[in-house]
């Protein structure tokens, strides 16, 4: 006891207290975990389960990180069309094992896929696309010996957007013998998959505490080659001032969403470097046709009018200090087929002549949901300002993000502001949020807008069914320009991932969807 | 004799259990309610938004939403009644399990804090009612109203800006550096206890640079009530007709402070502490969020945010008991320390 007591007092006077030199091998994260529901990839489809997926799980294939918008086997090591247009066989990687070291087989491809199916959590819709349900699913996903999986599909849909949909988390193969194990009332190993890792991505899952932390360790037997780091640890420090003073003094190697003044005060610091790249996350001004106590929502003019009404450059330059980029087209920047024109700017004027030419009296009074939180506020006062010079009186509403999501998909909002982001790297997932209207209360953004667009509709869907890749493109521009040139949204801005890491972090990559975050190249 | 006296103690004991069988079931009911009437649609935060209409509906189902609320609340209380809390939406684990981590750590940091407060607080009351209006009170007043006042964000930001980035004498945010977060042992949840029991060298003295802070940002708020409360009750005592007869009869200022006021003043300060502590432990949710602190507060205030039910209530209803035990010990102590008290 003494001698513990003595080794104390040392420490107390010795140490240099508060400054914890990093520990060799191990990179430490500093952002928000508060939104992470489950970490099982059939559920978890939250931004920040998204991004550890990719460490811990593989799919048959997955985007390249060194080539956006291409594919490339990950557990599968080569795959073939079958003649029918409506299925694919892939070969799986031979050797390939689990983290818990169990070889990967046939038998866990269809387990995880069907799995993810039936569960039907959040993220289950991706594999509807397929024409997949919890009834017929068995039928659609078969091994056909212990080197080969054949999978097919119901849909009218063409192979490069079932192998995107397949690059998706939901479609995360897991160790079925270990979900088997672990399984509680039938619940295919769900609530262990909650806080466990059985994948064979090139981390597993050591330890995670909810709201606290999350510890990654490396995974020798990694399929694709073993990480550069021993271990990842990603802390939850809820406030953005306490990140920007952990990785400032160097106890974090990397902090994730500081705000615009917090990055400009790290900028240029000798030991800190700026890590910037786009993300998918549009953000746009939706008006809510369907609300039939006020007609004028659904008035073309009215778009049309909103359209000149934005200060795209001064809330994407000075506002928001380069971390939005203007952007008017659903398709985020980098998604192939992406329209980067930005015809519309401020034009009070022009605006005003709109309105007026459609008999749309000043001091209309619209109101204007949004979440309470940064950069949205600033974002809504911006637009009420600008609105204003047009003659619209914007109304602003704040609310936390489930109550005004809540408001869309009942259809009771009048205007709002929100962001969009894909649910998996395929442009339908997004044109057909905004562009296809079934009409059948389906929740795409169109529908709830109440915009009716049978014609357009009809072109998403004979977008997703093209099997000429070329031809997509092309079809995903027409699609595109017209929504930007007539439609209730107003495209307005594009995300730009900003993070702050110590120098001596080198080969971090990102891409421009949440999955895409890859620490297995890392050292620091 | 012995029998009333023994039929008098199981009265209060009776009294006691069914005040705090009132006092939680009250405040369950008004928090279900509160929860019930939040905006915030649990389903939604649990699926997300671009889920399918059919998932949306099976996270009702799931989380019980599809019930009117008299019935989800039956449900609950009926659960509560078998010791199961239920699930936390937001952990996807037993709340009783959640509550077990956090619950310590809040604990600890209120603990700590309520000792330095109380031996801090109460020396400046002291002080503050020995000369009232001098320079000494003056400035203990203003050190009080400032405790009071400075938003516990500002101050501990700025001490974590100072003390930690700057000055590199604390620990930053956080409750130990990586080196010792993820491999000691959490059996007790209080770092202080579970550092020392690890035996790993430079834990325990790590776990102190961890606290220091968050501790003196929690206390300077509580040690400004205490003393401005003390300082009251004593003053409030000094204008008593004993106290003027004591000091006819020529006893010093000091006797007068010690022996008279003092002892008639300790009830309120029993009572003052008791309720400072209940309010520390209700979760000190704004410095365990600057301080990256696991407790209690953040727990809650997170629950909140994606109205996870159980949780909100589970950690209501810990707070609630914490308030009524700490009311029925100050009420103890209080008659123990002033007979007058009934």
């Amino acid at each position: 006891m003494q001698c513990r007591l003595a080794s104390i007092l040392a420490g107390l006077l010795l140490s240099g207290v508060g400054v914890a030199a990093g520990v060799p091998g191990t990179l430490v994260v500093v952002q928000s975990l508060d939104d992470i529901v489950s970490l099982d990839p059939a559920e978890g489809f939250e931004l920040s389960s998204e991004s550890v997926f990719t460490s811990l799980y593989q799919r048959l294939v997955q985007s390249d990180p060194d080539k956006p918008g291409a594919l490339r086997a990950t557990l599968a090591s080569d795959w073939q069309p079958g003649a029918d247009g409506q299925s694919l066989v892939f070969t799986l990687r031979a050797g390939a094992t689990f983290a818990g070291g169990h070889a990967v087989r046939p038998e866990d491809v269809v387990f995880s896929l069907q799995r993810a199916v039936r569960l039907n959590r959040s993220p289950a819709f991706i594999l509807n696309e397929l024409g997949w349900t919890a009834d017929n699913v068995a039928g659609f996903i078969v091994k056909t010996d212990d080197g080969h999986v054949r999978v097919s599909w119901p849909a009218r849909v063409g192979t490069a957007f079932v192998l995107n949909v397949l690059s998706s988390t939901v479609a995360s193969i897991v160790d079925a013998l270990e979900a088997d194990r672990h399984q509680v009332n039938n619940d295919s190993g769900n609530g262990w998959l909650h806080t466990h890792s059985e994948g064979s991505g090139p981390f597993r899952m050591r330890r995670y505490i909810p709201h606290e932390a999350l510890v990654m360790d490396a995974n020798p037997r990694a399929p694709l080659g073993a990480p550069l780091l021993k271990t990842v640890v990603i802390k939850n420090v809820a406030d953005a001032a306490s990140r920007r003073l952990l990785v400032e003094v160097g106890d974090a190697d990397i902090a994730r969403d500081l705000g615009p003044d917090q990055i400009a005060a790290l900028r240029g610091k000798p030991d800190l470097r700026v890590f910037e790249s786009p993300s998918a996350s549009v953000h746009y001004l939706l008006f809510n046709g369907s609300n039939n106590a006020k007609p004028v929502l659904k008035n073309p003019a009215l778009w049309e009018a909103a359209r000149w009404l934005i200060d795209y450059d001064g809330i994407a330059g000075k506002l928001l200090k380069g971390q939005y980029l203007v952007h008017q087209a659903f398709l985020a920047h980098g998604f192939p087929g992406a329209l980067d024109t930005t015809p519309y700017h401020l034009d009070v004027p022009k605006a005003r002549e709109i309105l007026a030419k459609a008999g749309i009296a000043p001091g209309t009074a619209i109101t204007l949901d949004v979440f309470n939180q940064p950069p949205f506020n600033e974002i809504a006062q911006s637009l009420q300002a600008t609105f204003a010079q047009g003659g619209i009186r914007l109304q602003i509403l704040p609310g936390v993000a489930s109550e005004v999501y809540g408001k869309t998909r009942t259809r009771t909002e009048e205007a709002v502001w929100l962001y969009w982001i894909p649910d998996y790297y395929d442009a339908h997932s997004t044109a057909s949020a905004f562009a296809l209207n079934r009409e059948d209360g389906t929740q795409s953004i169109a529908w709830r807008a109440g915009w009716h667009i049978a014609k357009l509709s009809a072109q998403t869907i004979a977008a997703v069914e093209e099997r000429d890749p070329a031809a997509r493109i092309r079809d995903y521009e027409a699609i595109q320009a017209e929504v930007q040139r007539s439609s209730p949204f107003v495209i307005a801005l594009q995300e730009r991932t900003e993070l702050v890491m110590r120098s001596n972090v080198k080969g971090y990559r990102q891409g421009l969807t949440a999955e895409m975050v890859y620490y297995d190249r890392v050292t620091r | 004799m012995r029998a009333r006296y023994g039929r008098r103690v199981l009265r209060r004991v009776a009294g006691a259990a069914a005040t705090l069988a009132l006092t939680i079931a009250a405040l369950l009911v008004v928090t279900f309610a509160l929860s019930s009437l939040s905006p915030i649609d649990p389903a939604i935060r649990l699926v997300g938004d671009h889920a399918s209409a059919a998932s949306y509906q099976q996270a009702r189902r799931d989380l019980g939403l599809d019930r009117p609320w008299p019935v989800q609340f039956a449900r609950y209380v009926s659960q509560v009644l078998r010791g199961n809390l239920g699930t936390s939406s937001s952990t996807g684990q037993p709340v009783r399990d959640d509550l077990a981590k956090v619950f310590p750590a809040t604990l600890e940091l209120a603990t700590l804090a309520m000792l330095i407060s109380a031996a801090v607080g109460l020396a400046f009351g002291l002080l503050g009612a020995w000369r009232p209006g001098g320079l000494t009170d003056g400035v203990i007043r203003i050190l009080s109203l400032a405790g009071n006042s400075i938003p516990i964000f500002w101050l501990g930001l700025l001490a974590l800006y100072l003390f930690y980035a700057h000055l590199h004498w604390t620990g930053g945010p956080g409750r130990l550096d990586d080196a010792f977060e993820y491999t000691i042992d959490r059996s007790t949840g209080l770092v202080l206890i579970d550092t020392w029991r690890s035996g790993v060298p430079g834990a325990f003295v790590n776990a102190i640079t961890h606290l220091i802070l968050p501790v003196l940002v929690l206390a300077a708020n509580a040690i400004g009530n205490i003393a401005r409360l003390t300082r009251a009750a004593l003053l409030n005592e000094s204008a008593r007709e004993y106290v003027i007869l004591a000091r006819a009869k020529g006893a010093g200022e000091a006797r007068v402070l010690f022996a008279h006021i003092l002892p008639n003043a300790s009830g309120a300060a029993v009572t003052v502490l008791a309720l400072s502590y209940a309010r520390l432990l209700e979760g000190a949710v704004l410095t365990e969020t600057v301080f990256a602190w696991p407790g209690l507060g953040r727990y809650l205030t997170t629950a909140l945010f994606a109205a996870d039910v159980p949780a909100i209530l589970g950690g209501t209803l810990v707070i609630g008991v914490c308030f009524v035990v700490l009311n029925r010990c100050a009420d103890l102590l209080a008659r123990a320390v002033d007979p007058r008290i009934l």
